[in-house]
């Protein structure tokens, strides 16, 4: 094929104008790939068309241009209903993206809210949890760390088997902490009350109020000397409160 | 202060596949008056003119994807759709008006129209009245009243390959008057 020849046929004017035949244009866009001059030829006739065009512009209404705007809005909220899915799609994907940007950072501004709240509270728990354990290796050490602690082992009598509390007993400074390992909560109108038992005489050493903190080590009253302890279940506002009178739930000898 | 940004064209072709309503808006300042001049020249009905103009700008706007750079330019992709829009336009209008499909050798409209020069021939077709009466004829039939050269040949009582070779011919000398 002569190039120049096709190039100067009106094959060129033809294709650009839309006047070809789907066959021409096939050929057309097949030799623009093959040969640069056809391409160049189309380019220049081309912006010919557009010089020409745009020289002998009229000028449309004038408010045409806020009626195409105007339905450019409306399109985009009923763009399923568009035949052109390729470009449903496009819009479609901006604006879900945009909505999905908003709730992500939505979403992400509440997650830190609700981080920074638990974060606060885990402080809380944590400082808490920390006061609580040294309060505790403070017992611990006020137990354990001096050899002149003694121990009882308070056993469940036959009114509460499972019971289980501990006193140790300091013979230098004659302090006395009760344990209350395990016991069941006292009804409200009574309350435990921790006798130390001498030559079988019993003692009060305290009425025991018993607070919900778990491992609580209560620091009752002094004893200068026992060989026992025992916990007894009272009523609570007794007028004389140096004998037991209620029944005994732990017992345990030195 | 107005500060009129200008784009490339793959710059513009880019920002309105993002659906970039400030380049769409870019394209109507800069080739409307072009594209309502080619729409103006088939549909002559200037109220029709411009709801014709909108259609083509909507479907410039929702079909920016089909458009294909490796077959030719924004513009003349977009006088395409122009030219396309006012002629089913113009189609749509006759087959309104006439009772009757006529046959297109009864179209008064397109043997008289065109011979005589209008006085609001602007553009292409003012420079279509350039060519001799033949080949302006045949050039105004096929690009601004869309019929086939099959059509066209019924209708002149033509034969089609005569028809070919004097529509490249037009177009050929159209080509050095624009």
């Amino acid at each position: 094929m002569n190039v120049q020849e096709y190039i100067s046929s009106g094959m060129v004017e033809s294709y650009v104008l839309g006047l070809a035949s789907d066959e021409e244009r096939r050929e057309f866009e097949q030799l623009c790939t093959q040969h640069p001059e056809v391409l160049a030829a189309r380019t220049a006739f081309e912006l010919a068309l557009e010089k020409q065009a745009i020289e002998n512009a009229i000028a449309p209404a004038a408010d045409l241009k806020s009626k195409i705007f105007e339905q450019i809005g409306r399109t985009g909220k009923v763009v399923s209903m568009q035949p052109a899915t390729a470009s449903v799609k496009k819009i479609n994907w901006a604006k879900y993206a945009a909505a999905a940007s908003v709730i992500l950072l939505a979403g992400s501004i509440y997650w830190n809210i609700t981080l920074s709240n638990k974060n606060k509270s885990l402080q809380t728990t944590y400082n808490n949890t920390v006061a609580e354990l040294s309060e505790i290796k403070k017992d611990i050490q006020t137990l354990t760390g001096n050899p002149n602690v003694k121990m009882a082992a308070m056993k469940g009598q036959q009114i509460s088997p499972s019971s289980y509390a501990t006193v140790y007993w300091d013979t230098t400074s004659q302090d006395v902490y009760l344990l209350i390992n395990n016991m069941p909560k006292p009804a409200s109108d009574k309350q435990y009350q921790l006798w130390a038992f001498l030559n079988g005489q019993p003692i009060d050493m305290g009425l025991i109020e018993i607070t919900e903190k778990p491992l609580q080590l209560y620091h009752v009253k002094k004893a200068q000397a026992a060989q026992a302890f025992a916990i007894t279940l009272e009523k609570k506002g007794r007028t004389d409160v140096s004998k037991p009178g209620g029944d005994v739930y732990v017992m345990g000898g030195l | 202060m107005n500060f009129q940004t200008t784009y490339s064209e793959q710059e513009l072709v880019a920002l309105l596949l993002e659906r970039n309503e400030k380049a769409f808006g870019y394209l109507y300042d800069n080739y409307s008056g072009a594209l309502y001049g080619i729409v103006n020249s088939i549909v002559t009905d200037k109220e029709i003119a411009n709801d014709v103009l909108q259609n083509v700008f909507m479907n410039i706007w929702r079909k920016i994807e089909s458009y294909d750079a490796t077959k030719g330019r924004l513009f003349t992709w977009m006088l395409n759709i122009a030219r396309n829009a006012a002629i089913d336009e113009v189609r749509s209008k006759g087959f309104r008006d006439s009772q009757k499909n006529q046959s297109l050798s009864e179209n008064v409209d397109f043997a008289g129209a065109v011979t005589a020069p209008a006085i609001n021939d602007v553009g292409l077709k003012k420079v279509l009245t350039r060519l001799k009466g033949e080949l302006r004829v045949l050039v105004d039939m096929s690009y601004f009243q869309g019929y086939t050269h099959e059509e066209i040949s019924k209708a002149l009582n033509i034969p089609l390959g005569t028809v070919k070779t004097r529509i490249r011919s037009a177009l050929i000398q159209l080509r050095t008057m624009i």
